[in-house]
């Protein structure tokens, strides 16, 4: 996973200094948490670990792509 | 499986104008308590995980959209409800914590500080050297949010710190308005050598939350 304070830029949103990943941050780590409802389990399986497995995977696959169309913006 | 998502609490106002629609074109509805307010939509769950990243963004959409017209205290997104009941229940059984923090934060905004350790190019120096300059750097950042807090006194109206292994986090309460000062007085502070620093906001002022309910 790239350092997670690196800034990325989200595409289409250049009238505001948000990245994709301040958005990711913000809305799963900040606010009002239900815990009794985010613990959900299937076959033994904790889905908040799921989830969360799953986000990060998303994010480091979002970066690679936001990095690489602001490769090729550079090279254009 | 269909679940219930709520976005954000806020105080109704005459004139506030709600979000078009909600995750995935959901239509929005409202826990309505008096003057406060809960957004709400109906969500299919779990999450599709190839759909999180757009959630992630029209979620923040909605919540922002309520955000720009004044406090919100906003929901996590991976937080659902069973049912309408459900969520309605938890929201008559916090409305005193809700209100109280949505008429503290009402004309107040977080502004955030990321300093963080930024390593140079590879060199031929040992693991050891590696760690000791990070260790310096982050000696540095304490120093800088020292700095970063006397500046911000005469208008800051809060201020907390998150240290994390690669740096120090600084959220800070401003009003409405400043946020453009409180860009200006950061970006003009020296940081030490080998940290960098990112400058994010205005967000809803989720790290200064009375209300920090984890039912279950």
């Amino acid at each position: 996973m790239q350092n997670d304070f690196e800034p990325v830029a989200l595409a289409g949103a250049s009238d505001q200094d948000i990245s994709l990943l301040d958005i990711l941050d913000h809305v799963l780590n900040a606010g009002v948490v239900v815990h009794g409802s985010l613990v959900l389990s299937l076959a033994g399986v904790d889905l908040v670990y799921v989830g969360l497995n799953v986000v990060l995977t998303s994010v480091e696959t979002a970066l690679r792509s936001l990095q690489a169309e602001e490769k090729k913006r550079n090279l254009r | 499986m269909t679940k219930v998502l709520a976005y954000c609490a806020f105080l109704h106002r005459t004139g506030m104008s709600l979000p078009e629609h909600g995750l995935g074109g959901a239509a929005l509805h409202e826990i309505v308590l008096n003057e406060l307010r809960v957004l709400w939509s109906e969500v299919e769950w779990p999450f599709d995980p190839s759909a999180l990243q757009r959630n992630a963004v029209e979620f923040h959409k909605v919540i922002n959209h309520m955000f720009s017209q004044g406090a919100v205290v906003p929901f996590r997104l991976l937080s659902v409800f069973d049912d309408r009941q459900a969520l309605a229940d938890f929201v008559a059984a916090h409305q005193k914590d809700f209100i109280e923090d949505l008429n503290r934060l009402q004309n107040l905004v977080q502004m955030e500080c990321v300093l963080y350790f930024k390593p140079q190019a590879p060199t031929n120096s040992s693991g050891t050297d590696y760690l000791q300059r990070k260790a310096d750097a982050l000696r540095g950042a304490e120093a800088c949010v020292a700095d970063i807090r006397a500046a911000l006194s005469a208008f800051s109206h809060g201020l907390r710190t998150r240290e994390s292994k690669n740096g120090s986090r600084i959220f800070v309460l401003v009003e409405r308005g400043n946020e453009q000062k409180f860009h200006s007085i950061v970006q003009d502070l020296p940081v030490p050598e080998r940290l960098s620093r990112r400058i994010s906001g205005p967000w809803p002022p989720a790290e200064f939350l009375t209300l920090k309910p984890r039912s279950g």
